[in-house]
C-alpha cells in the first residue's frame, strides 16, 4: 500500500503562487521588494521592512548548504519507501540569510558537508501539477 | 494582602502508550486529583487555561466534566510545547491581577495512540496514517516549501539543527548521548515513567537512526495521558493543604515569526533571549537552581537551551553531563523525572508538576535533597519560555 502514497502537495494562496507558477514553467524565482530589493522567503505581499510592493524575481539557483539531515525513518508520505533521503536547508547567494528548504538529488548521504555548493534542479513533484525546487552538489 | 502567583495543587493520569481513554476523561482526573492535592473545592475555581495543538480536550468542558459552573476567565492557547510555561505563568497574571482567583492548568493528550507528533499525517495506532489513503494531504503557510521534499515533522527539523550545532562546536552523537543516558538514570527511579530501562553509551549508539543525528533515544517519548495543577494567590494558598510553590518568573521570547527554516543561527534557540531576561526577572544567577526540568523534546534542544540559559558553556553540554554535573551530588539536577524522553511526552506540563513535587519535597526516592529553587522550560528553535519556582511563599 505505501507504494501508492503520495507526497505532500503544496497549497498555494494569493501571497504564494507566483512560486509555484514560476517553478512550473522552469524557473526559480523567489519574492523581492520593488523598493528596498530585500529577498523576502516565505513571500509577502508586501515589503516586511518597508512596506512596498513585491513580485516574484527570477534567482540563480545557486547556493550553499547551511544545513542537513539524513532521514531514515519513514514519517511523511510520497517518502516511505525512499529512505534514507537528504533534506538541506539552502542558503541561497542572492542575499545573506535568504533560505530555501529542499531535497538533494542523486547524493550519497555520507558525502555532504555543511557549506558545500549546491545547483537547482526543478522536478515534478508526484501527484499532482506542480514541480518542485530540488538541488544538487555542485563545483561552483 | 499578596496576590503573587503559586501553584498550590497538582494532578495528573498515568502515562501510557494506549490509554483508551478520551482526552476529555484524562484531563478531568488530572483536573479532579489537583483540585483534592490542594484541598479546594471544584468551586473554588473559576480560571481555565490550556495549550494545545493537535490532541487535546477544550476547557470549558473539562471545568465543567469536574463540576466546575462559573468561570470568570478561560484561555486557550493554540500552539505547542512552547507554551507550556506561559500557560502556567498566564494563570498567575490571571490570578495577580485579580481576573479570578484561581485557575485550572491542564493539559491532556493521547499522543501516542491518538494523534502523533512525530509523524506528518498524525497517525496514531488508533488513527492510521496517510500513508494508506489514496489522496495526498495539502499543506499550506510557509510549510507549502518544505512538506513537498518529505521535511515536516520536529524530529527531523531539530536533527538539522543539530547538525550545525556539531559542525560549528565539534559536538558529538556521545554528547548527545550521555544526556539521554543521564535522564533514563533518572527515570530508573520514577515509578510514573513509561521508559526505565537502563542504558549506556554502547545501548545508546546502538539505537536505530530516526534521522541522522538523532537516534531513538533523542527522541521524546510519545505517550497517552493528562497533567493539571492548580494556580491561585499567596493569600488564597495561605490556609490551604500543600506547601505552596511561588512562581517567581517567567520570561518568553519568539523570534524571526516563529520559521524555522529563517531562524538566523541554528546553534541557538529561544533561549538565548530568554535565557537573560528571566535571570534579570528573577534577581537570581543560573548557578541559583538546584532543579532544571529542562524541555527536551530532544537531546538537542536541551544541550542548545542549557547554554542559552546559561547553565553550561556553548559546546560543553556532553562533558557537563559525563562528568555527572547534571545529576545528583552536581550542580543542578535537570530533569529529575526523566524528561519527556523518559517519563513521556506529556508537551512539557509534566515538567512542571515535577519540579513542584520536588519543591514540596515529595518526590520519594528521586527527591533532590534541599531543593529550594527550580527553573522549569517550554519549547525549542525560535519560540519558548523559562520559569523559576521557588518553595514556599
Ligand atoms: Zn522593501
Amino acid at each position: 500500500m505505501t507504494t501508492t502514497s503520495l507526497p505532500p502537495q503544496p497549497k498555494p494562496n494569493l501571497d504564494t503562487e507566483g512560486f509555484w507558477q514560476a517553478t512550473k514553467s522552469g524557473q526559480l524565482s523567489i519574492c523581492r521588494c520593488q523598493e528596498c530589493q530585500l529577498w523576502l522567503q516565505p513571500p509577502l505581499e508586501r515589503c516586511r521592512q518597508c512596506g512596498a510592493t513585491t513580485r516574484f524575481e527570477a534567482v540563480s539557483g545557486k547556493g550553499s548548504i547551511y544545513s542537513f539531515v539524513v532521514v531514515r525513518h519513514g514519517a511523511v508520505p510520497g517518502y516511505l519507501d525512499t529512505l534514507p533521503y537528504v533534506v538541506a536547508i539552502i542558503e541561497l547567494d542572492e542575499q545573506v540569510g535568504l533560505r530555501l528548504p529542499t531535497r538533494l538529488l542523486d547524493v550519497a548521504p555520507e558525502t555532504v558537508e555543511i557549506g558545500q555548493r549546491v545547483a537547482v534542479q526543478l522536478v515534478d513533484l508526484p501527484g499532482g501539477e506542480f514541480r518542485v525546487a530540488c538541488f544538487r552538489q555542485a563545483s561552483d | 494582602m499578596s496576590r503573587k502567583p503559586v501553584i498550590c495543587g497538582i494532578g495528573r493520569t498515568a502515562f501510557s502508550r494506549n490509554s483508551e481513554r478520551t482526552t476529555l476523561a484524562q484531563a478531568a482526573e488530572a483536573a479532579r486529583t489537583a483540585i483534592t492535592d490542594a484541598g479546594m473545592l471544584a468551586t473554588d475555581i473559576d480560571g481555565v487555561a490550556c495549550f494545545a495543538m493537535g490532541d487535546s480536550a477544550p476547557g470549558m468542558a473539562v471545568a465543567h466534566a469536574v463540576g466546575i459552573d462559573d468561570l470568570n476567565w478561560n484561555m486557550e492557547l493554540f500552539g505547542g510545547g512552547y507554551f507550556a510555561t506561559s500557560v502556567v505563568a498566564n494563570a498567575g497574571m490571571a490570578v495577580q491581577t485579580g481576573a479570578c482567583d484561581a485557575v485550572l492548568v491542564f493539559r491532556s493528550l493521547n499522543g501516542r495512540s491518538g494523534k502523533r507528533y512525530g509523524r506528518a499525517d498524525g497517525g496514531g495506532t488508533k488513527n492510521g496514517s496517510a500513508a494508506t489513503s489514496r489522496t495526498a494531504m495539502q499543506v499550506g503557510g510557509e510549510r507549502q516549501f518544505a512538506a513537498p521534499h518529505g521535511y515536516m515533522t520536529p524530529p527531523q527539523w531539530l536533527a538539522l539543527w543539530c547538525r550545525q550545532h556539531q559542525h560549528r562546536y565539534g559536538s558529538s552523537c556521545e554528547d548527545l548521548g550521555q544526556i539521554a543516558i543521564t535522564q533514563r538514570q533518572h527515570a530508573e527511579n520514577n515509578p510514573h515513567a513509561v521508559q526505565r530501562g537502563h542504558i549506556d553509551m554502547q545501548d545508546y549508539l546502538a539505537g536505530r537512526w530516526i534521522n541522522e543525528p538523532f537516534r531513538v533515544f533523542d527522541c521524546a517519548l510519545e505517550v497517552d495521558g493528562a497533567v493539571a495543577m492548580i494556580v491561585t494567590t499567596e493569600e488564597r494558598a495561605r490556609d490551604l493543604k500543600q506547601t505552596p510553590v511561588s512562581v517567581v518568573a517567567h520570561a518568553e521570547y519568539t523570534g524571526h515569526g516563529g520559521l524555522m527554516d529563517q531562524w538566523p543561527d541554528y546553534t541557538t534557540m529561544y533561549s538565548e533571549k530568554a535565557g537573560p531576561l528571566l535571570w534579570q526577572r528573577a534577581g537570581i544567577k543560573p548557578n541559583d537552581v538546584d532543579i532544571a526540568c529542562m524541555y527536551d523534546c530532544f537531546t538537542y534542544t536541551v544541550m542548545a537551551t542549557m547554554e542559552g540559559f546559561g547553565l553550561c558553556q556553548r559546546g560543553e553540554v556532553g562533558s557537563f553531563f559525563a562528568a555527572g554535573r547534571a545529576t545528583y551530588g552536581g550542580e543542578v539536577v535537570v530533569n529529575p523525572h526523566g524528561g519527556l524522553l523518559s517519563e513521556g511526552y506529556i508537551h512539557g506540563l509534566n515538567h512542571t508538576f515535577e519540579a513542584v513535587l520536588q519543591l514540596r519535597n515529595q518526590a520519594e526516592k528521586r527527591q533532590v535533597e534541599g531543593a529550594t529553587t527550580a527553573l522549569v522550560t517550554a519549547g525549542a528553535g525560535p519560540f519558548g519560555g523559562g520559569m523559576i519556582l521557588r518553595a514556599g511563599v
